[in-house]
C-alpha cells in the first residue's frame, strides 16, 4: 500500500472516531439519552472517569481525532511521528478506560468500544505508514524522494 | 546503545516514549481526579474490596465508596423538602404520581431523561409535588431495593436512593440490589444515616408505606411500570399519557393543571 493510501486510510479513521466523539459530546451536553444496545452507556458516560481534569473525556478524544486526521494531510515523517504518537497513546489511555468499564464500573459504554476499535485500527496503518517512511532516505525537507520520472 | 539509538531507531524510541507519557499522563490524571471525587464524599462504612454487582473478587481494585452518578443526584434534590415518598412544595397546586419499581428499565430511562427537567422546572418553583410509589412489579430483587428506598425515605432521602438506583441499574432478577451496593448507594447520599436507612428497611413503618403502595396500585389498577398520574389535591387524578419518557411528554398535562 503507498504512503498515499494509508494517509487516506488514517484519514478516514480519524473522521469516524472524530463522529463517534463528536455523538457523545453531544450527547452529554444536550441531555440526549445515547442510543445504547449494551444498556451501560449513560453509566460509564456518568461516571467519575468520563472526565480528566474536568474535561468530558469525549472532548479529549475529538480533539485528538481532528489532531490525527491533521497529520494525515501532511507526507512528512515527521507529521507521521506525531500522529503514531497520539493515537498510541489514545489506544493505552483507551485500553485503561475498557479496564475501569468492566472492572471498576460494572457497565460497558458501546460507543467508547466503537472507539478503540478505531483506535487500534489506526494504530496499526500509523505503524505501518511510520515503518515505511522511517525505511525511506529523506530528503531535507522530510520529504520522501520523487521518483524519478520516465 | 549508543548504535541502536539512531535513524530509524530513535523514531521509533520517540515514537513510543511521547505516547507513553501521553497515556501515562491521562491515566494519571483520571486516577487522580476520580480519586478526589471519593474524597469529597462521606467516608465509606465498609472496607470490603468488592465488585460494583456486590460480588467480592481478589482481582477486582478496592470498591469505591459511592456509586456512579452520585453528584448529579445530589444536586438535583438540593434542598428540594421531602416527606417519606414526597418530593416538593406540599402545598403545590398538583400532585404528579408515579408508579415504578427499582428493576423496571423504562422506570430507569424516565429518571435520567424528564425527571431532572421536571424537578427543575415543576418542582422546585413550588408548582408540582410528586410522590413516587415504588412498587414490587418485576421480581424478587425488586424489594431489597423497595425496602431500601422506603427506610431512606424515613429520613427524607427517598428520591435520592431512587435516582441512584436507576443510575446504577442492573439486570432485572440478577440480584443487582444488594446490600454493598445499598450501602454505597447510602454513602452517596450527604447527610443520610446508611446504617439506620439498611437497620430501617425492615421496620414496621416501612412494613406499613410498602402495603400502603401496594394498595395504592391496585386501587390504580396497576400492571405495567412506570405509570403515571396527575390532579390538583382532592380533585380527580388521571393518568398522563406519554408517547415517551422524556420531558415533552409531560409538560402539556402539568402546564394545564398548573394554570
Amino acid at each position: 500500500m503507498t504512503d498515499g493510501r494509508l494517509r487516506v486510510a488514517i484519514g478516514v479513521l480519524a473522521l469516524a472516531g472524530a463522529a463517534v466523539s463528536a455523538y457523545l459530546v453531544y450527547s452529554r451536553y444536550s441531555g440526549t439519552r445515547l442510543v445504547c444496545t449494551t444498556g451501560g452507556c449513560e453509566t460509564v458516560q456518568h461516571s467519575r472517569y468520563a472526565k480528566a481534569a474536568g474535561v468530558p473525556v469525549a472532548v479529549l478524544g475529538l480533539v485528538a481525532y481532528f489532531a490525527v486526521f491533521a497529520t494525515a494531510l501532511s507526507a512528512r515523517v515527521e507529521a507521521a511521528a506525531i500522529g503514531a504518537a497520539i493515537v498510541f497513546g489514545g489506544l493505552a489511555f483507551g485500553i485503561y478506560l475498557i479496564i475501569i468499564q468492566v472492572a471498576v464500573i460494572d457497565a460497558i459504554c458501546q460507543w467508547c468500544l466503537a472507539s478503540d476499535v478505531i483506535l487500534a485500527l489506526l494504530a496499526l496503518v500509523s505503524a505501518e505508514r511510520l515503518r515505511r517512511l522511517a525505511a525511506r532516505p529523506q530528503d531535507a525537507s522530510g520529504r520522501p524522494p520523487m521518483a524519478a520520472p520516465g | 546503545m549508543k548504535r541502536f539509538l539512531h535513524g530509524r531507531n530513535l523514531l521509533f524510541v520517540g515514537v513510543g516514549s511521547v505516547a507513553a507519557v501521553i497515556a501515562v499522563v491521562l491515566i494519571l490524571v483520571s486516577v487522580l481526579g476520580s480519586s478526589s471525587a471519593e474524597s469529597t464524599s462521606p467516608a465509606p462504612t465498609t472496607t470490603a474490596a468488592t465488585g460494583s454487582n456486590g460480588t467480592t473478587g481478589s482481582a477486582a481494585p478496592a470498591a469505591p465508596p459511592t456509586v456512579p452518578g452520585a453528584a448529579g443526584t445530589a444536586a438535583l434534590f438540593r434542598g428540594i423538602p421531602q416527606q417519606l415518598n414526597q418530593l416538593g412544595n406540599p402545598n403545590a397546586k398538583v400532585t404528579m404520581i408515579e408508579f415504578a419499581d427499582p428493576q423496571c428499565p423504562y422506570c430507569r430511562q424516565f429518571a435520567l431523561d424528564a425527571l431532572p427537567t421536571i424537578v427543575k422546572e415543576y418542582v422546585r418553583t413550588g408548582k408540582v409535588k410528586l410522590v413516587l410509589f415504588a412498587i414490587n412489579i418485576l421480581g424478587p430483587n425488586s424489594d431489597n431495593g423497595l425496602r431500601a428506598m422506603y427506610a431512606a425515605g424515613i429520613q427524607g432521602k427517598l428520591w435520592n436512593v431512587a435516582s441512584l438506583l436507576y443510575k446504577n441499574q442492573g439486570a432485572e432478577n440478577s440480584g443487582w440490589i444488594t446490600d454493598d451496593l445499598l450501602r454505597r448507594i447510602g454513602n452517596s447520599i450527604p447527610g443520610l444515616d446508611t446504617e439506620k436507612m439498611l437497620a430501617d428497611r425492615f421496620s414496621p413503618e416501612v412494613d406499613s408505606a410498602l402495603a400502603a403502595s401496594s394498595q395504592q396500585a391496585s386501587n390504580a389498577r396497576i400492571s405495567e411500570t412506570p405509570t403515571f398520574f396527575a390532579g390538583r389535591p382532592g380533585g380527580t387524578f388521571r393518568q398522563i399519557p406519554v408517547s415517551s419518557l422524556t420531558p415533552k411528554a409531560f409538560r402539556p398535562t402539568l402546564d394545564s393543571l398548573v394554570k
